[in-house]
């Protein structure tokens, strides 16, 4: 008996390809889906926000301006004192408030005004005498900040002002405690 | 012509044969019982995962979790465990902590009606059964007031980075301002609180005692953090010569109240 073996090459090539096209496909909405749902949930997690807002760069280089002067002011406060603690503890304040303005130029980039470093005030005296002096302008300067992130549209530069004003009001608790506040009206009861 | 036999394996009787071996595996797949999948052979127990809901955060939900978390706060500062270590010259200095967590019951009463949500009176769950619990238990049970002080400053610091944090979730701006500010208060509690348990301006940075262990600074970072915060508690383990680690996390997704 003759067998004929009838070869239907276009047919099969094309099986192939679809199998091999579906199984391709297949694979890889397998991979994304995790990641696809994993975005969906965390879109779930809350309303999205502009990181950034143009409009925001006045309010912000006003919070600039303030950082500066609050830089001004600690060199005063530092060249005034003496004690290796003291000249410690008010450098470690000094370096916070520069991180401030390094931030916020960072943030604005070439849209930063010039910034001048002119004193709030002049520290000097005892410790405790300028302690009091340097918590009321932290104080200031944190209420300054809040006013600030009322206004802000961009949640980065809302994020940067309030990790700023949480420490800025321990600084002012921290100063008003060297001044020898009580505790209660340190921590702003 | 060719010597080939019928039963002769071409490509296309493998497909096939491959194919029909899949849809069998799939079909005897879904007849197996479900009890089986939740007894995978594993290390140890792990609670069953209760998916989340579809949930929003709001600015609503944001602020009935604040009351949930100064409920909290404050039924720490309240509770007896604490109450009955504190000196009598540090007995204001807690209760005055705890009346500003009222006073930010009170605010965050108003901001949530104004938005027309209803207010939240009990302490975060979640929070509580994660980490608030235990505290409470060490504290009692190491019966120290330096826990206490611990504690305080451990839950102040917690406050304000919730705030912190929730700045970067709340959809208001002057809502933002509003948090921020409570936030601030409960950053000064936590300074007063590191300052009484370390005093002077020398103990502002980090820094460490005579035997190398890290001392409470009252300034530890120039941007307020959201890592998680750590406080020892509780009696020393005489097994391993140290004290009880508990982590305060900020509360998430979670352990918002919605």
């Amino acid at each position: 008996m003759d067998n004929h073996q009838v070869e239907s090459p276009e047919t099969s090539v094309t099986s192939r390809r679809r199998l091999l096209s579906a199984l391709v496909a297949g694979g890889a909405f397998a991979t994304a889906a995790p990641l696809l749902a994993g975005r969906a949930s965390a879109a779930e997690g809350g309303p999205s926000f502009p990181t950034r807002d143009p409009q925001d760069n006045n309010a912000l280089n006003n919070a600039l301006a303030r950082e500066a002067r609050m830089v001004g002011t600690y060199r005063i406060a530092v060249a005034a004192v003496s004690a290796d603690d003291d000249v410690a503890g008010l450098t470690l304040i000094l370096d916070h408030h520069i991180a401030y303005v390094q931030a916020i130029k960072g943030y604005l980039g070439p849209d930063a005004k010039d910034a001048p470093e002119t004193p709030l005030s002049s520290p000097s005296g005892s410790l405790k005498a300028m302690a009091a002096g340097l918590a009321q302008l932290e104080d200031d300067t944190a209420t300054i900040h809040t006013d600030i992130l009322a206004i802000l549209s961009g949640m980065d530069a809302a994020k940067i002002i309030a990790s700023i004003i949480i420490v800025e009001a321990r600084h002012s608790a921290a100063l008003n405690m060297i001044s020898g506040t009580s505790p209660l009206v340190a921590s702003g009861n | 012509m060719t010597n080939s036999t019928p039963n002769n394996i071409n490509r296309r009787t493998m497909l096939r044969s491959t194919g029909i071996i899949a849809a069998s595996g799939a079909v005897l797949a879904a007849c197996g019982s479900s009890s089986a999948s939740k007894n995978i052979a594993r290390v140890g127990e792990t609670p069953e995962i209760t998916k989340l809901g579809e949930v929003t955060v709001t600015d609503v939900v944001l602020l009935r979790t604040a009351m949930s978390v100064e409920t909290m706060a404050k039924t720490i500062l309240t509770d007896t465990a604490v109450t009955s270590l504190v000196a009598k010259n540090s007995a204001g200095i807690v209760s005055g902590f705890a009346a500003a967590h009222t006073s930010h019951l009170a605010n965050l009463r108003s901001l949530i009606s104004a938005r027309g949500g209803e207010a939240y009176e009990e302490p975060n769950e979640k929070l509580m059964a994660s980490y608030g619990t235990q505290a409470l238990a060490l504290v009692a049970e190491g019966k120290s007031e330096a826990d206490v002080s611990s504690l305080m400053l451990a839950t102040e610091t917690l406050v304000a980075s919730m705030y912190q944090y929730f700045v970067s979730l709340t959809a208001e701006p002057a809502l933002r301002a509003s948090m921020i500010r409570m936030g601030a208060q409960a950053s000064r509690a936590a300074a007063v609180t590191a300052q009484l348990i370390n005093p002077g301006i020398g103990a502002f940075a980090p820094g460490v005692d005579k035997d190398g262990v890290a001392t409470v600074a009252t300034l530890p970072s120039a941007f307020g953090a959201l890592s998680a915060v750590q406080v020892q508690l509780g009696p020393v383990n005489p097994e391993t010569g140290s004290r009880a680690t508990v982590l305060m996390d900020t509360p998430s997704l979670n352990s918002f109240i919605y």
